[in-house]
Formats: C-alpha cells, sequence, structure tokens
C-alpha cells in the first residue's frame, strides 16, 4: 500500500542545524513532511481536518489526519465531516491549512522557539498569486519562517527520476493526482509550463464514481460503502484496459474470463437460523386444544338452546292452561279474568299460542313446514274465493280478502319457486354444453373463456369508474351526498341530480307553475332521490356473468389469477425471503476498469475535457507552438522518448500500455516512445523536494520575510523555482 | 477526555509554543467573522488573467483543451457500450434488459445516474 500514515512524534528536532529545510509536499490527498537530505518523510497524513464535539465534555475540537476510527467514536462527528483546504489543487482555506501545519510542525517535535528553518513547500502548477502570498503569510506571520521556496509536485518527482536515471532531460511529466492531472513538459531538465496541461480529474473523481456506483448498485449496503473503504477497493481491484469496448462486450457476453474478471467482497453476514416446523406432537397438542375449545363453544349453544326451548314450553303450557281456564269461564266474566292476564281477547291468546308453537319448532330445529302442510288444503281454505261478494255477510267479505290475499302471496311464492327451479336447470344445461365443447377442444375453449373473462372484467371496471368517476372516494361520495364538499368531483348520478334540483330550484317563480300537469312531472321526485344513485340493484349481470366465468376459468385453468387479486397482490410489499449470503456481496466487475477509464475520457462523468493520452498531444502541440513563436530549434519529436508517469492515479495495472497505444496513435510512425514509471510515484515528489533543498542552489533559491513585503505581489507571481543546476 | 484519546494524541492542542500567534487569538472565540476566503473561481477572477499576455501561462490558461476524441457512449446502468437512448429519463443504455431496468427505476435512483455524468436536472 502506497498510502499509509505515520504520525509518530519525532523527538529529534532540536537536533537539526537551523540551516537545514524541511520538505512539505502539500498534497490534495496526503500531507508529507521530513527533512532536507533524508530519503524519507517523517511525518505522512491525510490532508485532511474534522471539528467534532467531544460526546461528554461538549467542546469542539481540532482533529487533523486520520485517526482509528475506533477513537472517533467519542467524539460527534454529525455535523462536520472532513475538510480539506483544497479547492481543486488549490490551497483555499487557510484556517484549515494553519490546523494541518500546526499539527504537522507539532509532530515533527517543533517546540518553544519558532520554526527556524528554511521551508521548500510544494505547489500546484501555476499557482495563483493569492493563493501561494497567502500561504507564504501564514508561514511568515505565524509560525517565524525565516525563508521560504514553492516548487511544482510533479517537477521535482521528475528530476528525482532524472537523477536516478530512469527519464532523460527531455521528457514528459505526466503526473495524475488527487483532484487533477497534469502533463508538463520538461526541455533541458526544466519544466516548461507554457506548455504544460491540467485536466480536473484525478484519483478523488475515480473513488467517488466508484463509490456512487456500487452505491446505486447495492442501495442497501450504502452505509457500507465509507469513503476510506471504496478507495481501499479502488487501490486493490481497479485496473486500465488497453481497449474499453472490447473488454466491456467481454463481460457483456458473460463467460468464464469474465467471472475470473469479476471480484467479490463478502459482506459479513450470518444466516438467520431456520425456524423449524412444528413436531407432530405439537400439532397434536393444538388440534386437541382447538378441539376443547370447540366443545365448550357447542355445550354453551346447547345449553343455551335448551334453555330457550323450556322457556318456550313454559310459555306454551301457560297459554294452553290460560285458554282451558277460559272455557270454564262465563262469557260475561271474560272480560274481567282477562284483565288480571294482560290479553284482551281469546283471539290473541290463541295468536300468541301461535308464535309461541312457531318460533318453538325453530328453536328445536325443526322444519318451517306450515307451507307445505298448507298447500294441500290450499283448495279448501280458499272456499270463500269463487263466491260473489253479494252472496257473502261483511265478515265472510272480510274473510274473502283474507284468503284472496293469503293465495296471491302464496301463488306468488309458488310462482318464484318454479323460477329458481328453471334457472337452475338453465344453469345445468349450460353447464353441460361448457363441457362438451371443453371437451371438443379445450384449448380453443380455455382461450375463448380468457377473453370473455378478460373483456366481461374490462366492461365491470369500467362501469366501475364512470359511477366514482375516477374518485377514489366514490363510495364516501355515493353515501353521503350531502357531504359533497367544494372541488370534489361528482359521479355521473349524483351530477345529473343535482342539475335536476338546480332547475327546480330555478324554475320557481319563472311565469305559471304547471308542475304536476303532466304525470311525468312527478317522475322528477324519484329522479332526485338518493337511492337512484346505485342503479343496480345487486350485483348487474355482468357481474355475475364475471364470477361464473371466473369460478369456471379457476376450475379449469390452474395458471388463472382472478385480475382482482393480482392487483391487490402487486401493491403488497414484496413477500419475505431469507436473506442469503449473496444477499451480502458487492461485485466489482466492470467498476473495475470503467472507473479508471475517467483519466483518459473524462467525458463520462461529465467533464468536457481532454484524457490523458490526449493530453500528451495537446502538451506537445503546444510545446511546437511556443518554439516556433520563439523561433527555437527544440527537438519535439523526440521527447516522446521519456514519458515518465507519476502520481498516485498513475498507479493502476496498465497504465503504461494504454498511455503508450494512446501517444502512439498521435504520433507519426517510428516515433520512439518509451513510458517510464516513476520509481515510486507517491514519494518521489517529496524525495525529489528532499534532494532538492539539501544542495547548495536551494539557498539561493529562496525568499524571505523582508523579499516578501518589499518586492510586492507581482514579483511573487513571476517567481519560479530554478530545478537544473 | 477519555485515556486512550488522551493517550492518541489526535486532538490537536490549542495552543502551541512554536507559534507567533496563536489560533484563538486569531480567531478570538465567539466573535462572528463571516466568511474569510475565497473559493477558487473567486480567485481565478481576483487574479484578472485577462490582463496578461496570453502566452504567459497561468493557472487558467493551461487547462486542457476539450477532448477532439469521438464521445464515448456507455450504458449509464451496466458500463456496456451503449448505443441508445431513453427519451423520457435521458439515461443511455444497452440492451433491451437494461432499458426494462431504467424504466423501473425511481426518478430519484435515474437523477443519480445522470448527476454521475453530470447531466442531472439541477434546480436553482
Amino acid at each position: 500500500m502506497p498510502f499509509i500514515s505515520q504520525t509518530q512524534r519525532q523527538s529529534d528536532y532540536n537536533l537539526i542545524p537551523a540551516s537545514c529545510p524541511i520538505v512539505i509536499d502539500n498534497g490534495a490527498s496526503y500531507f508529507r513532511i521530513g527533512w532536507a537530505g533524508e530519503s524519507e518523510p517523517r511525518i505522512i497524513f491525510r490532508n485532511i481536518v474534522q471539528r467534532p464535539r467531544h460526546k461528554i465534555t461538549g467542546e469542539t475540537v481540532t482533529i487533523v489526519g486520520d485517526h482509528d476510527p475506533a477513537l472517533l467514536k467519542y467524539f460527534d462527528c454529525t455535523r462536520s465531516g472532513p475538510r480539506s483546504a483544497f479547492d481543486n489543487d488549490v490551497v483555499f482555506q487557510f484556517e484549515i491549512m494553519e490546523y494541518i501545519l500546526d499539527f504537522a510542525f507539532d509532530r515533527l517535535g517543533a517546540d518553544e522557539s519558532p520554526i527556524n528553518h528554511p521551508i521548500l513547500i510544494t505547489e500546484c502548477a501555476c499557482n495563483p498569486v493569492q493563493s501561494r502570498s497567502k500561504m507564504a503569510e501564514l508561514l511568515f506571520e505565524t509560525y517565524g519562517v525565516p525563508s521560504i521556496a514553492f516548487g511544482v509536485d510533479a517537477a521535482f518527482s521528475y528530476k528525482y527520476n532524472q537523477k536516478l536515471g530512469i527519464c532523460d532531460r527531455d521528457g514528459l511529466a505526466i503526473c495524475s493526482g488527487f483532484s487533477t492531472s497534469h502533463v508538463i513538459p520538461f526541455i533541458n531538465g526544466e519544466p516548461v509550463y507554457e506548455a504544460c496541461c491540467r485536466t480536473n480529474v484525478g484519483g478523488y473523481h475515480v473513488t467517488d464514481y466508484l463509490k456512487q456506483l456500487l452505491s446505486l448498485k447495492y442501495p442497501h449496503h450504502m452505509a457500507r460503502l465509507t469513503w476510506e473503504k471504496v478507495e481501499d477497493l479502488k487501490m486493490e481491484h481497479c485496473y486500465i484496459t488497453l481497449d474499453y469496448a472490447s473488454e466491456v462486450r467481454l463481460f457483456q457476453k458473460g463467460g468464464k474470463e469474465a467471472e475470473e474478471k469479476t471480484r467479490c467482497w463478502q459482506l459479513p453476514w450470518t444466516p438467520t437460523p431456520v425456524e423449524e416446523p412444528p413436531s407432530e406432537e405439537e400439532i397434536a397438542r393444538k388440534a386437541a386444544l382447538r378441539e376443547k375449545h370447540g366443545q365448550r363453544l357447542r355445550e354453551m349453544a346447547e345449553a343455551k338452546r335448551s334453555s330457550k326451548i323450556n322457556e318456550l314450553e313454559n310459555e306454551l303450557k301457560g297459554l294452553e292452561f290460560l285458554i282451558q281456564q277460559l272455557r270454564h269461564v262465563n262469557g260475561n266474566d271474560i272480560p274481567s279474568f282477562l284483565a288480571e292476564t294482560g290479553y284482551i281477547s281469546k283471539q290473541e291468546i290463541e295468536s300468541a299460542i301461535v308464535k309461541v308453537t312457531q318460533s318453538l319448532r325453530k328453536a328445536k330445529g325443526e322444519q318451517d313446514e306450515i307451507e307445505e302442510k298448507q298447500d294441500p288444503s290450499a283448495t279448501e281454505k280458499y272456499t270463500l274465493i269463487d263466491i260473489p261478494d253479494n252472496m257473502l255477510t261483511p265478515e265472510q267479505i272480510k274473510e274473502k280478502k283474507r284468503q284472496l290475499f293469503l293465495k296471491t302471496t302464496s301463488e306468488g311464492r309458488q310462482r318464484a319457486k318454479q323460477k329458481r327451479f328453471e334457472e337452475e336447470l338453465e344453469r345445468e344445461r349450460r353447464n353441460k354444453e361448457d363441457e362438451q365443447r371443453r371437451l371438443e377442444n379445450p384449448e380453443l375453449y380455455m382461450e375463448q373463456l380468457r377473453i370473455k373473462y378478460n373483456d366481461l372484467s374490462e366492461k365491470v371496471e369500467q362501469r366501475k369508474r364512470q359511477k366514482t368517476n375516477g374518485n377514489n372516494h366514490g363510495n364516501e361520495n355515493n353515501n353521503v351526498s350531502g357531504g359533497v364538499g367544494r372541488g370534489e368531483r361528482l359521479n355521473a348520478a349524483q351530477k345529473e341530480r343535482m342539475r335536476l334540483l338546480t332547475t327546480a330550484a330555478f324554475d320557481r317563480g319563472k311565469g305559471e307553475d304547471t308542475f304536476g300537469i303532466k304525470d311525468e312531472d312527478w317522475q322528477l321526485y324519484k329522479k332526485m332521490s338518493k337511492d337512484n344513485d346505485d342503479e343496480d340493484e345487486g350485483p348487474n349481470e355482468d357481474e355475475a356473468e364475471l364470477t361464473r366465468v371466473a369460478s369456471r376459468l379457476r376450475e379449469i385453468d390452474p395458471t388463472f389469477f382472478p385480475k382482482s387479486e393480482a392487483s391487490s397482490s402487486g401493491s403488497e410489499p414484496p413477500r419475505f425471503r431469507p436473506l442469503t449470503q449473496e444477499d451480502f456481496q458487492i461485485l466489482i466487475g466492470v467498476e473495475r476498469f470503467r472507473c479508471p477509464e475517467i483519466l483518459f475520457h473524462p467525458n463520462l462523468i461529465g467533464i468536457e475535457q481532454a484524457g490523458l493520452d490526449e493530453m500528451a498531444g495537446v502538451s506537445m502541440q503546444r510545446l511546437k507552438s511556443r518554439a516556433q513563436r520563439l523561433d527555437l530549434e527544440e527537438e519535439v519529436i523526440g521527447i516522446t522518448n521519456s514519458v515518465l508517469i507519476t502520481g498516485g492515479s498513475c498507479l493502476y495495472p496498465g497504465m503504461s500500455e494504454r498511455l503508450e497505444a494512446g501517444i502512439r496513435m498521435m504520433r507519426p510512425c517510428g516515433t520512439p516512445i518509451r513510458i517510464l514509471k516513476a520509481s515510486d510515484a507517491v514519494l518521489d515528489t517529496w524525495r525529489g523536494a528532499a534532494s532538492f533543498a539539501s544542495t547548495m542552489h536551494f539557498s539561493r533559491q529562496v525568499f524571505n520575510k523582508m523579499d516578501y513585503y518589499e518586492k510586492g505581489e507581482d514579483w511573487l507571481r513571476q517567481y519560479q523555482l530554478k530545478y537544473t543546476f | 477526555m477519555e485515556q486512550e484519546v488522551i493517550e492518541s494524541e489526535m486532538v490537536l492542542p490549542t495552543h502551541l509554543s512554536f507559534k507567533k500567534i496563536q489560533m484563538y487569538e486569531k480567531y478570538p472565540k465567539g466573535q462572528a467573522r463571516g466568511r474569510h476566503w475565497k473559493h477558487l473561481k473567486q480567485i481565478i477572477q481576483a487574479e484578472n488573467y485577462q490582463n496578461y499576455p496570453a502566452d504567459e501561462p497561468n493557472y487558467v490558461n493551461i487547462e486542457s483543451p476539450p477532448s477532439m476524441h469521438p464521445r464515448k457512449q456507455i450504458c449509464d446502468i451496466t458500463g456496456f457500450e451503449g448505443p441508445y437512448s431513453d427519451p423520457r429519463t435521458h439515461l443511455r443504455y444497452a440492451n433491451t434488459e437494461v432499458f426494462k431496468v431504467i424504466r423501473s427505476l425511481p426518478n430519484e435512483y435515474v437523477q443519480r445516474y445522470l448527476a454521475l455524468r453530470n447531466a442531472a436536472v439541477v434546480l436553482k
């Protein structure tokens, strides 16, 4: 791993002579500080600051760099995430920069006196003078630094590798960092900034892209995909392909090769304990329990029934006794006798007896056989019907009317029964026909049935829609028609009623009132009445037919699902499925090379700039036009013979091959192209700076506080380090 | 403070003897100071680069020009080659299966996918 923090406090600060410069590589992702002439930086940490609140004391503290995440549990970090002093690759937040420098000098071992060492600090190419001067001001005023020098990170790295003999005096440095990528050409060992170019894509974008893609792919594991974890995944698994299109086709086909290239990150997962099905005993026990409950309920019902029967029988006995007693009583005494019992006449007692007997029968569960019994005697009963009225006494006429009424009702009942019976027959017949058709051609039959079902359900649905008029509160409206508020839609029937009511109301007082002359006028009241809303009494024909077809389909088609059920089950949440190990896997396939691809095609993340390979071409183009302008005889073609790749984002496997292919496409045939990897893409900048600061050459290029205040901003803008000596 | 926090020295001390001006002197507590830094955009604007000769390198003119290569169109969901574009969501997709997926995506996810390539609808 190239990125490892080391923040142990150094103890030898006071032993280092004051002339020894402090070298700082102020990168957008990592901050490295150490002593000139040494081969390794002393302190390395992530260039971030957090200002969380301590949970117990409540005070805001400053935490610089990355620390053991376990210790952060004592702090409330919800309101302040890690912050960086960088906007792109330019330092803009000097309060944060100060915290970082505080921490860095503190860990380097500084104490008591101000920092009494010259400082060499890196910056981006063509750093805006505002940022440069603020940095100088901070170092001079707050830390008391005697002198400062600014240098460009990529240049230090190139010079260091040149010293190691890896690259030539003339060449290209391709430096892909955390937030930006630079291509800087070198002529005679000096960077040519006129010809350099920068694209605002770097390791930050790759990690962010990977993080977003994975959290969109696995929304359930979003919390696990922390920045640090994704950064690790990126460094471990991402690579650059020679040809994106062919590589991605490999994955699209999904062969064995793609499978081998897919990486899997298994999240911690413990299988949920499988629920054992209840044992036989358990089932038996439960059944017994249920049976017991049922028995008790049945007993209770039985007891209740018998007590009721008892009661009724007693009542009946009482009434019969009363009647018998009544027989012994004289006609005149009857009223006085009855006054005590609460009945008015003998008839009333008799009717009471009939009622009680009927309910007794019902209670005993006997069939209500009165009708049937009546049937044979019907003709005898209606004796008076055929006799003309004028031959009867008034009492007989009354009796005749009663008989007439009884007869018509019983006949009506008979007719209904007959009709029911006929319907039954009809249904039977239809079923038989259906069955026959089904046997003749089962598939056609099923198809027809399905079509019919669909048609019918459509029809019924439409009716429903019409009735509610697409309003979900249709039921409410039907019930409380008065409660139709403003803006609420009325269904068709309600609208019609409203119209009638309003016309009726406004007709008043308009000339002559002719209402009621025609019979149809009175129909108006019927139309207005609320009950008119549910115009279809009970289920209408279509609905009945629909249920019939549905039940038939259910019988013969195992795949059939009634629509209403299907739709209702669709809105239900998906059924609970036990989570498996696969649900806790994060697969990284195409993402492995899709994410670093943005370095070559920044438009994939919406940045409309040239990618790394094209940048090299742009840089050479700029170099050529500069040579023409200045009338220089510089060898531009040979520059590709030494292309150094450096910076953290150049560590992907396949980087040099891809760059070589990309540059070869732009250069004339036969151009020598050598892509060289930096000896250590991450630390070379600091090492180069440290070795530069240890030379005599360095002390001539620093500036002190006096220079800073006297020479002014313009001078600071022009200030440039000379890397060769 | 807990013992292990103190031992790790992760919290930056408020007073550092090597500093000429302490943090609390520079930014006294409880004093509203507003924003006292400029963003990169403002810094660039204040630099007035247009007043300097064009051939002099500065932060703005060293930026790469737009790419001359043909635009790479990839499927927003899978990363495969994406020759098609959904007119409703404006997402690019590779095949019919992905199309089904994008049509079933909630709008929030569509916007997040679009935001990946800076094409999301931003309401200001």
